[in-house]
Protein backbone atom coordinates (compact mmCIF):
# COMPACT_ATOMS: atom_id res chain seq x y z
CA UNK A 1 0.00 0.00 0.00
CA UNK A 2 2.92 2.82 1.17
CA UNK A 3 4.33 1.86 -2.52
CA UNK A 4 0.87 2.15 -4.32
CA UNK A 5 0.73 5.62 -2.87
CA UNK A 6 4.53 6.65 -3.38
CA UNK A 7 3.93 5.62 -7.46
CA UNK A 8 0.35 7.46 -7.53
CA UNK A 9 2.00 10.54 -6.09
CA UNK A 10 5.30 10.77 -8.03
CA UNK A 11 3.47 9.75 -11.39
CA UNK A 12 0.93 13.40 -10.69
CA UNK A 13 4.29 15.08 -9.90
CA UNK A 14 5.81 13.83 -12.90
CA UNK A 15 2.77 14.82 -15.13
CA UNK A 16 2.74 18.05 -13.33
CA UNK A 17 6.44 18.81 -14.13
CA UNK A 18 6.42 17.49 -17.65
CA UNK A 19 3.33 19.28 -18.47
CA UNK A 20 4.82 22.14 -17.15
CA UNK A 21 7.37 23.01 -19.47
CA UNK A 22 5.22 23.69 -22.36
CA UNK A 23 3.38 26.84 -20.95
CA UNK A 24 6.64 28.05 -18.56
CA UNK A 25 8.95 27.39 -21.07
CA UNK A 26 7.13 28.95 -23.38
CA UNK A 27 6.66 32.13 -20.72
CA UNK A 28 10.51 32.02 -20.27
CA UNK A 29 11.38 32.10 -24.08
CA UNK A 30 8.13 34.94 -24.63
CA UNK A 31 11.20 37.92 -25.06
CA UNK A 32 13.02 35.80 -27.60
CA UNK A 33 9.63 35.22 -30.05
CA UNK A 34 6.90 36.03 -31.72
CA UNK A 35 4.33 36.24 -28.70
CA UNK A 36 1.17 35.18 -30.28
CA UNK A 37 2.06 32.12 -32.52
CA UNK A 38 4.14 30.67 -29.01
CA UNK A 39 1.00 31.53 -27.21
CA UNK A 40 -1.20 30.05 -30.08
CA UNK A 41 0.90 26.65 -30.05
CA UNK A 42 1.07 26.43 -26.40
CA UNK A 43 -3.26 26.76 -26.17
CA UNK A 44 -3.95 23.25 -25.99
CA UNK A 45 -1.99 22.76 -23.48
CA UNK A 46 -2.53 25.59 -21.09
CA UNK A 47 -4.04 24.76 -17.79
CA UNK A 48 -3.29 21.18 -18.85
CA UNK A 49 -0.28 20.79 -15.95
CA UNK A 50 -2.15 22.71 -13.34
CA UNK A 51 -4.72 19.96 -12.94
CA UNK A 52 -2.02 17.53 -12.06
CA UNK A 53 -0.40 19.81 -9.63
CA UNK A 54 -3.86 20.38 -7.66
CA UNK A 55 -4.30 15.88 -8.10
CA UNK A 56 -0.72 15.93 -6.45
CA UNK A 57 -1.31 18.25 -3.40
CA UNK A 58 -4.58 16.75 -2.64
CA UNK A 59 -2.84 13.02 -2.79
CA UNK A 60 -0.23 13.98 -0.59
CA UNK A 61 -2.83 15.82 1.98
CA UNK A 62 -4.70 12.63 2.47
CA UNK A 63 -2.52 9.68 2.02
CA UNK A 64 0.86 12.13 3.51
CA UNK A 65 -1.26 14.09 5.62
CA UNK A 66 1.88 14.04 7.99
CA UNK A 67 4.30 15.22 5.79
CA UNK A 68 1.78 17.34 3.48
CA UNK A 69 1.60 20.04 6.23
CA UNK A 70 5.14 20.34 7.81
CA UNK A 71 6.58 20.40 3.52
CA UNK A 72 4.49 23.15 2.66
CA UNK A 73 4.54 25.26 5.69
CA UNK A 74 8.22 24.29 6.02
CA UNK A 75 9.02 26.23 2.67
CA UNK A 76 6.35 28.64 3.44
CA UNK A 77 7.72 31.97 0.96
CA UNK A 78 9.19 29.88 -1.96
CA UNK A 79 5.55 28.39 -2.50
CA UNK A 80 4.22 32.09 -1.87
CA UNK A 81 6.58 32.79 -4.91
CA UNK A 82 5.51 29.84 -6.85
CA UNK A 83 1.47 30.33 -6.19
CA UNK A 84 1.97 33.96 -7.23
CA UNK A 85 3.66 33.30 -10.52
CA UNK A 86 1.21 30.86 -11.24
CA UNK A 87 -1.16 33.90 -10.93
CA UNK A 88 0.28 36.13 -12.35
CA UNK A 89 0.89 33.74 -15.45
CA UNK A 90 -2.14 32.60 -15.83
CA UNK A 91 -4.28 36.05 -15.39
CA UNK A 92 -1.50 37.30 -18.00
CA UNK A 93 -1.71 34.39 -20.83
CA UNK A 94 -5.80 34.95 -20.41
CA UNK A 95 -5.67 38.64 -20.60
CA UNK A 96 -3.15 38.22 -23.96
CA UNK A 97 -2.46 41.76 -23.16
CA UNK A 98 1.37 42.14 -21.52
CA UNK A 99 3.92 39.51 -22.53
CA UNK A 100 6.15 40.49 -20.24
CA UNK A 101 3.86 39.62 -17.26
CA UNK A 102 3.47 36.30 -18.96
CA UNK A 103 7.01 36.14 -18.35
CA UNK A 104 7.72 37.36 -14.83
CA UNK A 105 5.02 34.70 -14.12
CA UNK A 106 6.92 31.97 -15.74
CA UNK A 107 9.50 33.06 -14.27
CA UNK A 108 8.72 33.37 -10.45
CA UNK A 109 7.15 30.00 -10.93
CA UNK A 110 10.22 28.25 -12.38
CA UNK A 111 12.39 29.81 -9.78
CA UNK A 112 10.23 28.91 -7.19
CA UNK A 113 10.32 25.35 -8.09
CA UNK A 114 14.08 25.35 -8.52
CA UNK A 115 14.20 26.84 -4.52
CA UNK A 116 11.62 24.03 -3.48
CA UNK A 117 14.46 21.57 -5.12
CA UNK A 118 17.46 23.73 -3.29
CA UNK A 119 15.35 23.40 -0.09
CA UNK A 120 14.31 19.21 -0.72
CA UNK A 121 18.18 18.40 -1.56
CA UNK A 122 19.46 21.77 1.18
CA UNK A 123 21.65 22.83 -1.63
CA UNK A 124 22.59 26.15 -2.55
CA UNK A 125 20.43 28.48 -3.75
CA UNK A 126 21.99 28.48 -7.14
CA UNK A 127 20.62 24.98 -7.66
CA UNK A 128 17.15 27.02 -8.04
CA UNK A 129 18.21 28.13 -11.42
CA UNK A 130 18.28 24.38 -12.68
CA UNK A 131 14.39 24.01 -13.05
CA UNK A 132 13.70 27.67 -15.25
CA UNK A 133 16.79 26.08 -16.94
CA UNK A 134 14.95 23.01 -17.88
CA UNK A 135 11.51 24.21 -18.76
CA UNK A 136 13.69 26.64 -21.00
CA UNK A 137 15.27 23.84 -22.86
CA UNK A 138 11.79 21.89 -23.02
CA UNK A 139 9.82 25.19 -24.36
CA UNK A 140 12.27 25.58 -26.91
CA UNK A 141 12.06 21.73 -28.00
CA UNK A 142 8.07 21.93 -27.71
CA UNK A 143 8.42 25.32 -29.81
CA UNK A 144 10.66 24.06 -32.62
CA UNK A 145 8.94 20.64 -32.93
CA UNK A 146 11.70 18.89 -32.02
CA UNK A 147 9.87 15.85 -31.35
CA UNK A 148 13.13 13.68 -30.99
CA UNK A 149 14.33 15.47 -28.54
CA UNK A 150 10.72 16.05 -26.83
CA UNK A 151 10.85 12.97 -24.43
CA UNK A 152 14.15 13.56 -23.42
CA UNK A 153 13.45 16.59 -22.05
CA UNK A 154 9.98 16.12 -20.49
CA UNK A 155 11.78 13.93 -18.54
CA UNK A 156 14.18 16.41 -17.26
CA UNK A 157 11.52 18.42 -16.07
CA UNK A 158 10.07 16.10 -14.55
CA UNK A 159 12.29 13.98 -12.49
CA UNK A 160 14.54 16.35 -10.22
CA UNK A 161 12.28 17.12 -7.71
CA UNK A 162 9.95 13.93 -7.72
CA UNK A 163 13.79 12.43 -7.03
CA UNK A 164 14.44 15.12 -4.56
CA UNK A 165 11.22 13.67 -3.10
CA UNK A 166 12.83 10.38 -2.37
CA UNK A 167 15.51 11.33 0.22
CA UNK A 168 12.22 11.53 2.39
CA UNK A 169 11.59 9.08 4.93
CA UNK A 170 7.96 8.28 4.80
CA UNK A 171 7.96 5.80 7.61
CA UNK A 172 4.83 7.28 10.04
CA UNK A 173 3.74 10.38 7.86
CA UNK A 174 1.07 8.22 5.88
CA UNK A 175 -2.54 7.93 6.87
CA UNK A 176 -3.77 4.57 8.24
CA UNK A 177 -4.27 1.87 5.63
CA UNK A 178 -8.18 2.31 6.03
CA UNK A 179 -8.07 6.21 4.28
CA UNK A 180 -5.85 4.64 1.53
CA UNK A 181 -7.60 1.74 0.86
CA UNK A 182 -10.58 3.72 0.18
CA UNK A 183 -9.08 6.28 -2.23
CA UNK A 184 -6.90 3.47 -4.03
CA UNK A 185 -10.04 2.74 -5.54
CA UNK A 186 -10.60 6.03 -7.15
CA UNK A 187 -6.81 7.22 -8.01
CA UNK A 188 -5.81 4.24 -9.72
CA UNK A 189 -8.67 3.95 -12.33
CA UNK A 190 -8.26 7.89 -12.82
CA UNK A 191 -5.00 8.80 -13.46
CA UNK A 192 -5.45 6.53 -17.08
CA UNK A 193 -8.69 8.21 -17.68
CA UNK A 194 -7.30 11.75 -17.43
CA UNK A 195 -3.82 10.56 -19.57
CA UNK A 196 -6.44 9.68 -22.44
CA UNK A 197 -8.84 12.28 -21.95
CA UNK A 198 -5.74 14.92 -22.34
CA UNK A 199 -4.36 13.13 -25.23
CA UNK A 200 -7.78 13.85 -26.81
CA UNK A 201 -7.82 17.08 -26.24
CA UNK A 202 -4.40 17.60 -28.09
CA UNK A 203 -5.72 15.16 -30.87
CA UNK A 204 -8.83 17.17 -31.62
CA UNK A 205 -7.13 20.55 -31.20
CA UNK A 206 -4.66 19.39 -33.73
CA UNK A 207 -6.97 18.74 -36.64
CA UNK B 1 -2.00 40.62 14.55
CA UNK B 2 -0.84 36.84 15.52
CA UNK B 3 -0.08 34.32 13.16
CA UNK B 4 -3.18 32.79 13.68
CA UNK B 5 -5.42 35.97 13.29
CA UNK B 6 -3.12 36.62 10.25
CA UNK B 7 -4.01 32.64 8.61
CA UNK B 8 -7.56 32.91 9.42
CA UNK B 9 -8.02 36.50 7.89
CA UNK B 10 -6.17 35.41 4.89
CA UNK B 11 -8.49 31.64 4.44
CA UNK B 12 -11.30 34.16 4.51
CA UNK B 13 -10.06 36.24 2.09
CA UNK B 14 -8.85 33.75 -0.37
CA UNK B 15 -12.34 31.37 0.49
CA UNK B 16 -14.31 34.15 0.01
CA UNK B 17 -12.72 35.05 -3.51
CA UNK B 18 -12.53 31.41 -4.45
CA UNK B 19 -16.20 31.18 -3.62
CA UNK B 20 -17.42 34.09 -5.94
CA UNK B 21 -15.96 31.79 -9.02
CA UNK B 22 -17.40 28.89 -7.99
CA UNK B 23 -21.17 29.99 -7.73
CA UNK B 24 -20.87 31.58 -11.32
CA UNK B 25 -19.38 27.97 -12.94
CA UNK B 26 -22.06 25.93 -11.30
CA UNK B 27 -24.76 28.56 -11.94
CA UNK B 28 -23.87 28.88 -15.79
CA UNK B 29 -23.07 25.27 -16.09
CA UNK B 30 -26.41 23.86 -15.00
CA UNK B 31 -28.10 26.78 -17.39
CA UNK B 32 -25.62 26.14 -19.96
CA UNK B 33 -26.79 22.14 -19.89
CA UNK B 34 -30.35 23.02 -20.92
CA UNK B 35 -29.29 25.24 -23.45
CA UNK B 36 -26.76 23.12 -25.19
CA UNK B 37 -29.83 20.30 -25.01
CA UNK B 38 -32.16 22.25 -26.49
CA UNK B 39 -29.64 23.08 -29.07
CA UNK B 40 -28.96 19.40 -29.81
CA UNK B 41 -32.58 18.16 -30.05
CA UNK B 42 -33.93 20.73 -31.51
CA UNK B 43 -31.16 22.11 -33.70
CA UNK B 44 -32.16 25.57 -33.84
CA UNK B 45 -29.76 27.96 -34.13
CA UNK B 46 -30.25 30.63 -31.15
CA UNK B 47 -29.39 27.59 -29.04
CA UNK B 48 -26.67 27.23 -30.38
CA UNK B 49 -25.61 30.98 -30.45
CA UNK B 50 -26.76 31.07 -26.47
CA UNK B 51 -24.21 28.28 -25.66
CA UNK B 52 -21.68 29.72 -27.49
CA UNK B 53 -22.30 33.40 -25.96
CA UNK B 54 -22.95 31.74 -22.22
CA UNK B 55 -20.94 29.63 -22.52
CA UNK B 56 -17.67 31.56 -23.51
CA UNK B 57 -18.20 33.35 -20.19
CA UNK B 58 -18.38 30.59 -18.33
CA UNK B 59 -15.32 29.10 -19.79
CA UNK B 60 -13.35 32.82 -18.62
CA UNK B 61 -14.60 32.35 -15.09
CA UNK B 62 -13.66 28.69 -14.90
CA UNK B 63 -10.07 29.60 -15.88
CA UNK B 64 -9.44 32.07 -13.64
CA UNK B 65 -11.44 30.49 -10.95
CA UNK B 66 -8.51 27.73 -11.18
CA UNK B 67 -5.99 29.80 -9.86
CA UNK B 68 -7.76 30.90 -6.69
CA UNK B 69 -8.78 27.34 -6.08
CA UNK B 70 -5.02 25.53 -6.67
CA UNK B 71 -3.99 28.83 -3.87
CA UNK B 72 -6.88 27.68 -1.73
CA UNK B 73 -6.01 23.94 -1.90
CA UNK B 74 -1.94 24.81 -0.82
CA UNK B 75 -2.91 27.09 2.22
CA UNK B 76 -4.20 24.29 3.87
CA UNK B 77 -0.64 22.85 3.74
CA UNK B 78 1.00 26.48 4.36
CA UNK B 79 -0.68 28.14 6.58
CA UNK B 80 -3.00 24.62 8.59
CA UNK B 81 -0.51 22.05 8.93
CA UNK B 82 -2.12 21.28 12.40
CA UNK B 83 -5.04 20.34 10.70
CA UNK B 84 -3.73 17.96 8.43
CA UNK B 85 -1.04 16.22 10.72
CA UNK B 86 -4.32 15.79 13.18
CA UNK B 87 -7.06 15.49 11.66
CA UNK B 88 -5.67 14.78 7.39
CA UNK B 89 -6.76 10.06 7.58
CA UNK B 90 -10.52 11.19 8.08
CA UNK B 91 -10.98 15.64 6.44
CA UNK B 92 -8.24 14.26 3.78
CA UNK B 93 -10.19 11.41 1.98
CA UNK B 94 -13.33 14.06 0.53
CA UNK B 95 -10.60 16.04 -0.23
CA UNK B 96 -8.39 14.16 -2.04
CA UNK B 97 -11.64 12.70 -4.00
CA UNK B 98 -12.85 15.88 -4.19
CA UNK B 99 -9.38 16.79 -6.53
CA UNK B 100 -9.42 13.15 -8.21
CA UNK B 101 -13.15 12.46 -9.26
CA UNK B 102 -13.93 15.97 -9.43
CA UNK B 103 -11.75 18.82 -10.27
CA UNK B 104 -9.26 16.42 -12.01
CA UNK B 105 -11.86 15.00 -14.54
CA UNK B 106 -13.84 18.26 -14.60
CA UNK B 107 -11.18 20.75 -16.02
CA UNK B 108 -10.03 17.43 -18.16
CA UNK B 109 -13.83 17.41 -19.80
CA UNK B 110 -14.18 20.57 -20.03
CA UNK B 111 -11.05 20.87 -21.69
CA UNK B 112 -12.45 18.30 -24.29
CA UNK B 113 -15.66 20.56 -24.33
CA UNK B 114 -14.10 23.58 -25.01
CA UNK B 115 -11.43 22.32 -28.13
CA UNK B 116 -14.08 19.50 -29.01
CA UNK B 117 -16.54 22.43 -30.58
CA UNK B 118 -17.74 21.86 -34.14
CA UNK B 119 -15.05 19.08 -34.53
CA UNK B 120 -17.29 15.97 -32.55
CA UNK B 121 -20.35 14.49 -32.95
CA UNK B 122 -22.71 16.96 -31.45
CA UNK B 123 -24.38 14.46 -29.08
CA UNK B 124 -20.70 13.28 -27.85
CA UNK B 125 -20.05 16.77 -27.27
CA UNK B 126 -23.33 17.34 -25.18
CA UNK B 127 -22.55 14.19 -22.95
CA UNK B 128 -19.00 15.95 -22.39
CA UNK B 129 -21.01 19.31 -20.80
CA UNK B 130 -23.26 16.75 -18.71
CA UNK B 131 -20.12 15.26 -17.62
CA UNK B 132 -18.36 19.14 -16.76
CA UNK B 133 -21.81 19.73 -14.92
CA UNK B 134 -21.62 16.12 -13.11
CA UNK B 135 -18.05 16.45 -12.14
CA UNK B 136 -18.94 19.94 -10.60
CA UNK B 137 -21.83 19.25 -8.85
CA UNK B 138 -19.23 16.18 -7.66
CA UNK B 139 -16.71 18.79 -6.43
CA UNK B 140 -19.29 20.51 -4.31
CA UNK B 141 -20.52 17.27 -2.99
CA UNK B 142 -17.01 16.21 -1.82
CA UNK B 143 -16.04 19.84 -0.80
CA UNK B 144 -19.22 20.28 1.72
CA UNK B 145 -18.65 17.04 2.92
CA UNK B 146 -15.07 18.01 3.84
CA UNK B 147 -16.96 21.12 5.65
CA UNK B 148 -19.36 18.99 7.28
CA UNK B 149 -16.67 17.04 8.71
CA UNK B 150 -14.93 20.19 9.94
CA UNK B 151 -18.89 21.40 12.12
CA UNK B 152 -19.57 18.40 13.22
CA UNK B 153 -17.15 15.56 13.15
CA UNK B 154 -18.27 12.15 12.68
CA UNK B 155 -16.76 8.87 11.15
CA UNK B 156 -13.57 9.01 13.09
CA UNK B 157 -11.85 7.39 16.09
CA UNK B 158 -9.55 8.54 17.58
CA UNK B 159 -5.62 6.74 17.77
CA UNK B 160 -2.91 8.40 19.69
CA UNK B 161 -3.14 11.83 19.12
CA UNK B 162 -4.46 11.92 15.55
CA UNK B 163 -7.75 11.21 14.51
CA UNK B 164 -8.62 7.94 11.78
CA UNK B 165 -10.93 7.32 9.35
CA UNK B 166 -13.49 4.58 11.06
CA UNK B 167 -16.81 4.95 8.62
CA UNK B 168 -16.99 6.92 5.91
CA UNK B 169 -20.17 6.58 5.06
CA UNK B 170 -21.08 8.69 8.47
CA UNK B 171 -19.35 11.39 6.87
CA UNK B 172 -21.86 11.19 3.92
CA UNK B 173 -24.60 10.82 5.87
CA UNK B 174 -23.53 13.63 8.39
CA UNK B 175 -26.45 16.13 8.87
CA UNK B 176 -24.55 18.98 8.92
CA UNK B 177 -23.46 17.85 5.38
CA UNK B 178 -26.21 17.38 3.56
CA UNK B 179 -28.57 20.72 3.58
CA UNK B 180 -25.58 22.90 3.67
CA UNK B 181 -24.79 21.37 0.15
CA UNK B 182 -28.80 21.97 -1.43
CA UNK B 183 -28.26 25.16 -0.35
CA UNK B 184 -24.77 26.06 -1.58
CA UNK B 185 -26.17 24.02 -4.84
CA UNK B 186 -29.52 26.60 -4.65
CA UNK B 187 -27.37 29.68 -4.35
CA UNK B 188 -25.07 28.47 -7.55
CA UNK B 189 -28.55 28.23 -9.49
CA UNK B 190 -29.87 31.32 -8.35
CA UNK B 191 -26.43 33.09 -8.89
CA UNK B 192 -26.85 31.62 -12.45
CA UNK B 193 -30.20 32.88 -12.90
CA UNK B 194 -29.45 36.24 -11.68
CA UNK B 195 -26.44 37.13 -13.70
CA UNK B 196 -28.49 35.78 -16.83
CA UNK B 197 -30.94 38.06 -15.94
CA UNK B 198 -28.68 41.11 -15.29
CA UNK B 199 -26.98 40.33 -18.15
CA UNK B 200 -30.11 40.15 -20.33
CA UNK B 201 -31.27 43.25 -19.18
CA UNK B 202 -28.20 45.54 -19.50
CA UNK B 203 -28.57 44.39 -23.47
CA UNK B 204 -32.15 45.98 -23.46
CA UNK B 205 -30.87 49.20 -21.71
CA UNK B 206 -28.68 49.07 -24.72
CA UNK B 207 -31.46 48.53 -27.44
CA UNK B 208 -29.73 45.38 -28.34
CA UNK B 209 -30.92 44.44 -31.96
CA UNK B 210 -30.59 40.84 -30.70
CA UNK B 211 -34.18 40.70 -29.10
CA UNK B 212 -34.59 37.27 -29.45
CA UNK B 213 -31.52 36.07 -28.11
CA UNK B 214 -31.71 38.24 -25.11
CA UNK B 215 -35.58 37.92 -24.41
CA UNK B 216 -35.09 34.11 -23.92
CA UNK B 217 -32.26 34.40 -22.08
CA UNK B 218 -34.15 36.88 -19.84
CA UNK B 219 -36.92 35.06 -19.32
CA UNK B 220 -34.77 31.40 -18.39
CA UNK B 221 -32.43 33.77 -15.99
CA UNK B 222 -36.15 35.15 -14.58
CA UNK B 223 -37.80 31.40 -14.39
CA UNK B 224 -34.52 29.86 -12.86
CA UNK B 225 -34.06 32.26 -10.27
CA UNK B 226 -38.03 32.14 -9.47
CA UNK B 227 -37.49 28.34 -8.97
CA UNK B 228 -34.30 28.11 -7.29
CA UNK B 229 -34.96 30.71 -4.54
CA UNK B 230 -37.87 28.89 -2.66
CA UNK B 231 -35.58 25.69 -2.48
CA UNK B 232 -32.82 28.03 -1.55
CA UNK B 233 -34.52 29.73 1.23
CA UNK B 234 -35.92 26.13 2.26
CA UNK B 235 -32.74 24.28 2.49
CA UNK B 236 -31.09 27.42 4.20
CA UNK B 237 -33.89 27.30 7.31
CA UNK B 238 -33.79 23.08 7.20
CA UNK B 239 -30.36 24.58 8.90
CA UNK B 240 -31.33 26.12 12.13
CA UNK B 241 -32.31 22.70 14.07
CA UNK B 242 -29.50 20.90 12.99
CA UNK B 243 -27.26 24.05 14.06
CA UNK B 244 -29.45 24.12 17.46
CA UNK B 245 -28.43 20.58 17.98
CA UNK B 246 -25.00 20.17 17.27
CA UNK B 247 -23.62 23.73 17.45
CA UNK B 248 -25.75 25.49 19.68
CA UNK B 249 -23.44 28.51 20.94
CA UNK B 250 -23.18 29.02 16.81
CA UNK B 251 -25.17 32.25 17.25
CA UNK B 252 -22.99 33.74 20.07
CA UNK B 253 -19.31 33.06 18.63
CA UNK B 254 -18.95 37.07 17.98
CA UNK B 255 -21.19 39.22 19.24
CA UNK B 256 -22.29 40.77 15.72
CA UNK B 257 -22.64 36.99 13.85
CA UNK B 258 -26.08 37.73 13.29
CA UNK B 259 -25.49 40.94 11.38
CA UNK B 260 -24.67 38.65 8.24
CA UNK B 261 -27.06 36.09 8.90
CA UNK B 262 -29.69 38.80 8.63
CA UNK B 263 -28.72 40.19 5.43
CA UNK B 264 -28.23 37.16 3.66
CA UNK B 265 -31.41 36.04 4.37
CA UNK B 266 -33.00 39.65 3.58
CA UNK B 267 -31.15 39.03 0.10
CA UNK B 268 -33.04 35.27 -0.70
CA UNK B 269 -36.30 37.24 0.42
CA UNK B 270 -35.97 39.95 -1.88
CA UNK B 271 -34.49 37.92 -4.50
CA UNK B 272 -37.91 35.32 -4.46
CA UNK B 273 -40.44 38.43 -4.63
CA UNK B 274 -38.62 40.32 -7.05
CA UNK B 275 -38.22 36.90 -9.06
CA UNK B 276 -42.48 35.56 -8.30
CA UNK B 277 -43.33 39.86 -8.85
CA UNK B 278 -41.42 39.65 -12.43
CA UNK B 279 -42.74 35.75 -13.78
CA UNK B 280 -46.13 38.16 -15.17
CA UNK B 281 -44.09 40.91 -16.28
CA UNK B 282 -42.76 38.80 -18.93
CA UNK B 283 -45.72 38.34 -20.40
CA UNK B 284 -45.68 40.53 -24.03
CA UNK B 285 -42.19 41.51 -22.71
CA UNK B 286 -43.96 44.26 -20.16
CA UNK B 287 -40.75 44.04 -18.51
CA UNK B 288 -38.65 45.20 -21.13
CA UNK B 289 -41.34 47.96 -22.21
CA UNK B 290 -41.34 49.23 -18.85
CA UNK B 291 -37.40 49.68 -18.32
CA UNK B 292 -37.00 50.22 -15.16
CA UNK B 293 -37.25 46.98 -14.01
CA UNK B 294 -33.82 46.44 -16.22
CA UNK B 295 -32.03 48.76 -14.06
CA UNK B 296 -33.19 46.96 -10.99
CA UNK B 297 -32.12 43.80 -12.74
CA UNK B 298 -28.30 44.99 -13.59
CA UNK B 299 -28.10 46.52 -9.66
CA UNK B 300 -28.99 42.86 -8.69
CA UNK B 301 -26.18 41.22 -10.42
CA UNK B 302 -23.97 41.47 -7.02
CA UNK B 303 -26.57 40.28 -4.16
CA UNK B 304 -26.38 36.75 -4.39
CA UNK B 305 -22.74 36.80 -4.54
CA UNK B 306 -23.04 39.00 -1.38
CA UNK B 307 -25.47 36.65 0.26
CA UNK B 308 -23.38 33.70 0.01
CA UNK B 309 -20.27 35.37 1.40
CA UNK B 310 -22.69 36.57 4.19
CA UNK B 311 -23.92 32.96 4.54
CA UNK B 312 -20.46 31.53 4.79
CA UNK B 313 -19.00 33.89 7.50
CA UNK B 314 -22.00 33.16 9.44
CA UNK B 315 -21.25 29.23 9.23
CA UNK B 316 -17.37 29.64 9.36
CA UNK B 317 -17.26 32.32 12.32
CA UNK B 318 -19.79 30.69 13.97
CA UNK B 319 -17.71 27.42 14.20
CA UNK B 320 -14.78 29.94 16.15
CA UNK B 321 -13.04 28.95 18.69
CA UNK B 322 -12.52 25.61 16.67
CA UNK B 323 -11.41 24.24 13.85
CA UNK B 324 -12.63 21.29 13.87
CA UNK B 325 -15.53 21.43 16.26
CA UNK B 326 -14.95 20.17 19.54
CA UNK B 327 -12.11 18.17 18.66
CA UNK B 328 -9.10 21.03 17.47
CA UNK B 329 -8.61 24.64 18.53
CA UNK B 330 -8.34 26.72 15.68
CA UNK B 331 -5.08 28.28 16.97
CA UNK B 332 -3.46 25.15 17.49
CA UNK B 333 -4.08 23.86 14.21
CA UNK B 334 -1.84 26.79 12.61
CA UNK B 335 1.46 25.87 11.02
CA UNK B 336 4.96 26.67 12.82
CA UNK B 337 5.70 29.73 10.40
CA UNK B 338 6.80 33.15 11.54
CA UNK B 339 3.80 35.52 11.64
CA UNK B 340 6.06 37.93 8.97
CA UNK B 341 5.89 35.16 6.43
CA UNK B 342 2.13 34.81 6.41
CA UNK B 343 1.68 38.09 6.58
CA UNK B 344 4.37 38.34 3.25
CA UNK B 345 1.42 35.23 1.57
CA UNK B 346 -1.57 37.38 2.68
CA UNK B 347 -0.59 40.73 1.06
CA UNK B 348 0.58 38.87 -2.18
CA UNK B 349 -2.42 36.66 -2.93
CA UNK B 350 -5.17 39.47 -1.35
CA UNK B 351 -3.64 41.42 -4.03
CA UNK B 352 -3.29 39.00 -6.61
CA UNK B 353 -6.87 38.01 -5.70
CA UNK B 354 -7.83 41.55 -6.25
CA UNK B 355 -6.79 41.42 -9.55
CA UNK B 356 -7.66 38.17 -10.84
CA UNK B 357 -11.44 39.57 -9.54
CA UNK B 358 -11.19 42.79 -11.99
CA UNK B 359 -9.41 40.51 -14.84
CA UNK B 360 -12.39 38.51 -14.38
CA UNK B 361 -14.95 41.19 -14.32
CA UNK B 362 -12.90 43.34 -17.12
CA UNK B 363 -13.15 40.06 -19.55
CA UNK B 364 -16.66 39.03 -19.03
CA UNK B 365 -17.77 42.32 -19.11
CA UNK B 366 -16.34 42.39 -22.66
CA UNK B 367 -17.26 39.12 -23.13
CA UNK B 368 -20.97 41.02 -22.63
CA UNK B 369 -20.28 43.91 -24.07
CA UNK B 370 -19.62 42.02 -27.50
CA UNK B 371 -22.63 40.37 -27.51
CA UNK B 372 -23.47 37.23 -29.23
CA UNK B 373 -21.21 35.55 -32.12
CA UNK B 374 -19.05 38.79 -33.22
CA UNK B 375 -16.02 37.66 -32.18
CA UNK B 376 -13.53 38.82 -34.44
CA UNK B 377 -10.72 39.30 -31.09
CA UNK B 378 -10.92 35.91 -29.26
CA UNK B 379 -11.45 37.24 -25.04
CA UNK B 380 -9.22 34.39 -24.02
CA UNK B 381 -6.80 31.79 -25.49
CA UNK B 382 -9.34 29.00 -24.29
CA UNK B 383 -12.16 30.93 -25.88
CA UNK B 384 -10.50 31.16 -29.18
CA UNK B 385 -12.11 28.13 -29.86
CA UNK B 386 -15.70 28.50 -28.94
Amino acid sequence: METLWLVVLGTLTVGYFALAGFDYGTGLLLPFRRKDEALQRMTPFFLGNEVWLVAAIGVLFAAFPRLEGELLSGAHSVFTLVLAGLVLFMAAVQLRLWWWLAFTGALMVSVGWGLFLAHLLEAPWPVAFVMPALFAVHGWVFQNRRWTLFPLTALLCALPIPLAFSSIDVTGLMAHSDTLGLLAWVAIPIIPLVVLLQWSIVAISSR
Amino acid sequence: MSAVDLARLQFALTTSFHFLFVLLTLGLVTLLVIMQTRFTVTGAPVHERMTRFWGRIYVINYALGIVTGIVMEFQFGLNWSGLATYAGDVFGAPLALETLIAFFLESTFLGLWIFGWGKLNRWVHLALLYLTALTAYASAFWIMAANGFLQHPVGYRVEGNVLRLDDFSALLSNPTFNSALMHVIFASITVGGVFLTGVSAYHFIKRTPEVDFFRRSLRMGVITTALATPSLIGAGFAQFPIIAKFQPDKSEAAPWIGAPLGFMILIGMTLTLVSWLTLPLLIKDAVVRLRFPLYLMVIGIPLPFLAAIFGWMFREIGRQPWLVYGLLRTEEAVSHVDASQILLSLIVFTSLFVLLACVDWALIARAVRRGPDVAPAPVSPLVVTL
